[in-house]
């Protein structure tokens, strides 16, 4: 449009600002658009060919494909895919209902009540940060497993281990210690966010602690543990680590690992019904998390807003605190503590038995071992990398997706935030899936095959795929506390949509970035379930390698590689950290 | 200075009716006050002449350009307007100059220049000194003058003002209001303000538009709008009122005689016409046009009412009382503090406000 505006603004030397516009579209709208475009590839390209797969009769890339549904009716009347149904729902619902069992008592006694170390122990939840589920399955196996150390001294002791933790229950209750601490993170948000003021009016109407969380504090975490039973589910119904890694001695299949052994472990995978078995997931773990996103919405209503910030009066709970304290201790000691330093200290260690003492074997070669083979040493850098490089562009994609879907009048701009916060519906092994058939469909015909087909290009893809909405939460959760006049009192100086960003809005939001940094490379670093089918022998990364060695036998060796990465993520939070706090004074 | 031109403007967000018909010409040089409860549309409409929201129908036009007409929606950026917002909005990470500068900057204003522009802008607002301090380190009234400085440093065309003195305590408020008219008429820019202060609105404007529900109720001058409120519900909202129902029971001249429903007293108020006899009306007098005299015998000039005493309350500068008169609680303002028990309100016809609603407003 022509701008009228000079005639009342050419005062003295300042003049209106003036933006070019390309039929009517300002750079602002363009850029809005782009990353609507670019947010809806990235979740259609690994959701369509899966979709496209369990639909015909072929192999994807192969041509002359013809629809049938017989990939769905083949899926469930062979290959034993009743008993996974079977299995995966067993699973889901008793690591479901160990993980509550743990959380939400945990949540009431470090919030609500006055409980012997109750800081410390609150911050011991954070472990699950740095420690992925299959790390810490290796843990429990290196402990807790048929000759695992502290079954051989149980046995030793008793004449016979009490629990075989290659079962269902086995892999649940590690599940349920891996899954715990999300739980009790979202529980003790709630609990954090409530009036104290309730539980004060129950006190002076006569009611005695223990009374108080019955009737007053329970009641109210209903909803918080709605949802966290909703994600306990889906996050159990697409783990693939500790299935895996107990299921297979002991042969009991769960969809992810189905899924594993079907896509990757099969001579000449059925792609087809690797399509259908997909597809059926994802309807599952999509429909648990639009359950979640209700869930959530209606939790919100719940939570009693207070209009001053009181200090939380805690509940006084004498010996049943000392009673709590000791079994969050237990948890934490028994879940987590033990088999991770089990693990670090087996990484030292050639035979790890309590029926020779392992200090006498103490050595290096596990690590050595790992420094002799450029395969194991390359994990490690391509690990580094691909979190480094990935969690750059990842954040950086997520901090202009929020400025879209938060601070602008973008039509389409709660459309891009359901596609950025898609993924998370997708389990990882599925992404993988997904990917690689894409690269495959790209790759068969163009150029663009040796830049993704088992590349670090790829991998880096497939990795940043999963932690999108990690990161787009993370900025989105920091963009509220920037005020919007802040953006509005641009506007109206002369700054577009996209200036306001460039001149303003970007200072502001780089503790949101380099949070959602932080974030993206650990979760990055710990991943490996997408990177199962897209990486090659190249673009190893440690979670794969590890995967590969324990199938090998070299538990020396995974220990080793395990400890490395627990290290690696520990150094970065720190050092991040420390970033964080000076930039946070400065 | 352009005019400022509202037609037609409504705006609804999801069916629910925001604003409903908006319309009103601000005059060149004008300050001009939005004055309304909160959530009656007075921010919506503000933000709507700054480009920040979109009516859903209705023209804006400033100076003859039209901003908001039919396609045409210019963006906020390009309508050249200064706005000061209610939490001042000043970039926490810049310094005062800073803040200063971005406008400039994006209007490309030589180096030169812009110094002697920011110092012309600080200097206006008395805080020329101050150019290096970040926002946190200015007191809320400085952060408030450097907000008018910014939104004044790049001459913009229109003045808008949303509520800029709602964080300040009471005495500054005072004082910022004062200094506020004399900058604005120094300066003569056109000047929007939104305020549900009504004392701010009288002090500051030329004229106030007085809005409920989205829609704007009266235009005038301060004078006029406390004067002659338009409806009870403006008497309500400026200043303080009392309110009775009765009935029109007679008309002579310029005056109606309104039955009390309450008492059966008599009220005779000056009425234009347009209150026939039978008709069910509100009268509605100020406390301060009211008087209070001990129970006298005979028939006064103008108004006089029976009532009894609750309570009295010294509040400084003078006496409020409360009354009953039948279920009626009467506010009257009064400099005597001696009076007790039975009393008689006398007040002049010309005083008395006369509406053909009979709901008694809520003062909000």
């Amino acid at each position: 449009m022509t701008s009228p505006m000079t005639d009342l603004s050419v005062r003295g030397t300042v003049t209106a600002p003036r933006y070019r516009r390309v039929l009517g579209v300002g750079r602002s709208r363009v850029l809005q658009y782009v990353v609507l475009a670019a947010a809806a590839l990235f979740v259609v390209a690994p959701i369509a060919p899966i979709l496209y797969q369990s639909l015909v009769d072929r192999p994807l890339y192969e041509a002359g494909g013809v629809f049938t549904v017989a990939n769905y009716t083949k899926l469930f009347t062979e290959a034993g895919f009743g008993q996974v149904i079977v299995n995966t729902a067993l699973l889901a619902v008793m690591t479901t209902v160990l993980t509550l069992l743990i959380a939400v008592p945990m949540a009431i006694l470090v919030v609500r009540t006055r409980l012997p170390f109750g800081r410390v122990l609150g911050l011991s939840m954070q472990w699950p940060f740095y420690i992925s589920s299959l790390i810490l399955g290796f843990g429990w196996i290196t402990m807790y497993g048929p000759a695992g150390f502290v079954s051989v001294e149980v046995r030793e002791l008793i004449g016979f281990v009490p629990w075989n933790l290659y079962s269902l229950p086995g892999m649940a209750m590690t599940e349920a210690v891996a899954l715990a601490p999300v739980a009790y993170v979202f529980c003790a948000n709630v609990l954090r966010q409530s009036d104290a003021a309730l539980e004060s009016a129950a006190q002076v109407c006569g009611a005695k602690p223990l009374r108080i969380l019955f009737t007053v504090v329970l009641p109210m975490l209903r909803p918080p543990i709605v949802y966290a039973t909703i994600l306990t589910l889906s996050a159990s119904i697409e783990s693939l680590s500790v299935p895996l890694l107990y299921g297979t001695p002991a042969d009991i299949k769960v969809f992810a690992t189905f899924l594993y052994s079907n896509g990757l472990e099969s001579v000449r995978p059925d792609y087809g019904v690797l399509g259908a078995a997909s597809m059926i997931i994802l309807v599952v773990t999509v429909a648990m998390v639009v359950a979640q996103a209700r869930v959530l919405k209606k939790a919100q209503r719940f939570i009693s807003v207070r209009g001053k910030a009181s200090r939380p009066r805690r509940l006084e709970l004498r010996w049943a605190g000392w009673i709590g304290a000791v079994a969050i201790t237990l948890y934490v000691i028994f879940g987590a503590a033990i088999p991770i330093l089990g693990l670090v200290f087996r990484s030292f260690t050639l035979i790890f038995t309590p029926l020779q003492n392992p200090l006498r074997t103490l050595t290096l070669g596990n690590y050595a071992e790992i420094f002799a083979f450029d395969d194991y040493t390359r994990s490690i850098t391509n690990s580094l990398v691909v979190a480094a490089v990935g969690a750059v562009a990842v954040s950086v994609f997520a901090l202009v997706a929020v400025i879209v879907a938060r601070r602008s009048t973008f039509r389409f701009r709660r459309a891009v935030e359901y596609l950025a916060l898609a993924p998370q519906a997708i389990p990882g092994i599925i992404v993988g899936i997904g990917f690689f058939w894409a690269f495959a469909l790209i790759g068969s015909g163009g150029v663009l095959g040796p830049l993704l087909q088992g590349t670090l290009l790829a991998v880096i893809i497939v990795f940043g795929f999963t932690v999108l909405p990690t990161a787009f939460s993370s900025i989105a959760s920091s963009i509220t506390q920037i005020g919007a006049e802040l953006d509005n009192a641009a506007r109206t100086s002369g700054a577009d949509w996209l200036g306001t960003f460039l001149r303003i809005l970007w200072r502001l939001l780089i503790p949101a970035f380099v949070g959602a940094l932080i974030l993206s490379f650990v979760s990055i670093l710990k991943g490996y379930s997408a990177a199962l089918f897209v990486s090659s022998a190249n673009s190893e990364v440690i979670g794969t390698t590890v995967l590969v060695l324990w199938t090998e036998g070299e538990t020396g060796a995974v220990a080793a590689l395990a400890t490395l990465q627990i290290a690696i993520t520990a150094v970065v939070v720190a050092v991040a950290s420390r970033f964080m706090k000076g930039h946070a004074s400065a | 200075m352009p005019e400022v031109c509202l037609s037609g403007l409504s705006k609804s967000f999801g069916g629910v009716s925001a604003l409903d018909g908006i319309d009103f010409t601000i005059r060149e040089g004008e300050f001009f006050t939005l004055l309304g409860p909160s959530g009656c549309g007075k921010s919506t409409t503000l933000n709507c002449i700054a480009g920040l929201e979109q009516p859903t129908a209705g023209t804006i036009t400033v100076g003859g350009v039209p901003f908001v007409a039919g396609r045409v929606n210019v963006p906020p950026e390009e309508r050249n307007l200064g706005m000061v917002f209610q939490s001042y909005a000043l970039w926490p990470h810049m310094t005062v100059a800073q803040n200063l500068a971005v406008p400039l900057s994006i209007r490309k204003v030589p180096r030169a220049e812009k110094t002697r522009l920011i110092h012309e802008a600080l200097d206006k607002v008395g805080l020329a000194h101050l150019t290096k301090r970040y926002p946190h380190e200015l007191s809320g009234g400085q952060q408030q003058r450097v907000a008018l400085a910014r939104a004044l440093v790049y001459s913009p065309s229109v003045l808008l003002l949303d509520e800029p003195l709602s964080n300040l305590d009471a005495k500054l408020r005072e004082q910022a209001r004062a200094w506020l008219k004399r900058l604005q008429a120094d300066l003569g820019i056109t000047t929007v303000y939104v305020t549900h202060d009504q004392d701010e609105a009288l002090a500051l404007s030329d004229r106030i538009a007085v809005m409920f529900d989205g829609r704007t109720v009266q235009i005038g001058t301060p004078a006029e709008i406390y004067e002659k409120p338009a409806t009870a519900g403006v008497a309500a909202f400026v200043g303080s009122c009392n309110f009775l129902t009765g009935q029109v029971v007679g008309r002579r001249g310029g005056h109606v005689r309104v039955r009390l429903r309450d008492t059966g007293g008599e009220v005779l108020a000056a009425a234009p016409e347009g209150f026939p006899e039978g008709r069910d009306v509100t009268v509605a007098v100020r406390p301060e046009r009211l008087r209070i005299t001990p129970p006298v015998d005979g028939t006064p000039d103008g108004n006089a009412l029976d009532a009894e005493i609750l309570t009295r309350s010294y509040v400084g500068s003078r006496y409020e009382y409360d009354l009953t008169l039948g279920e009626n609680v009467i506010k009257v303002v009064s400099q005597d503090g001696s009076l007790t028990g039975r009393a008689r309100l006398a007040f002049d016809p010309a005083d008395v406000l006369v509406y053909a609603d009979v709901a008694l407003p809520q003062a909000a």
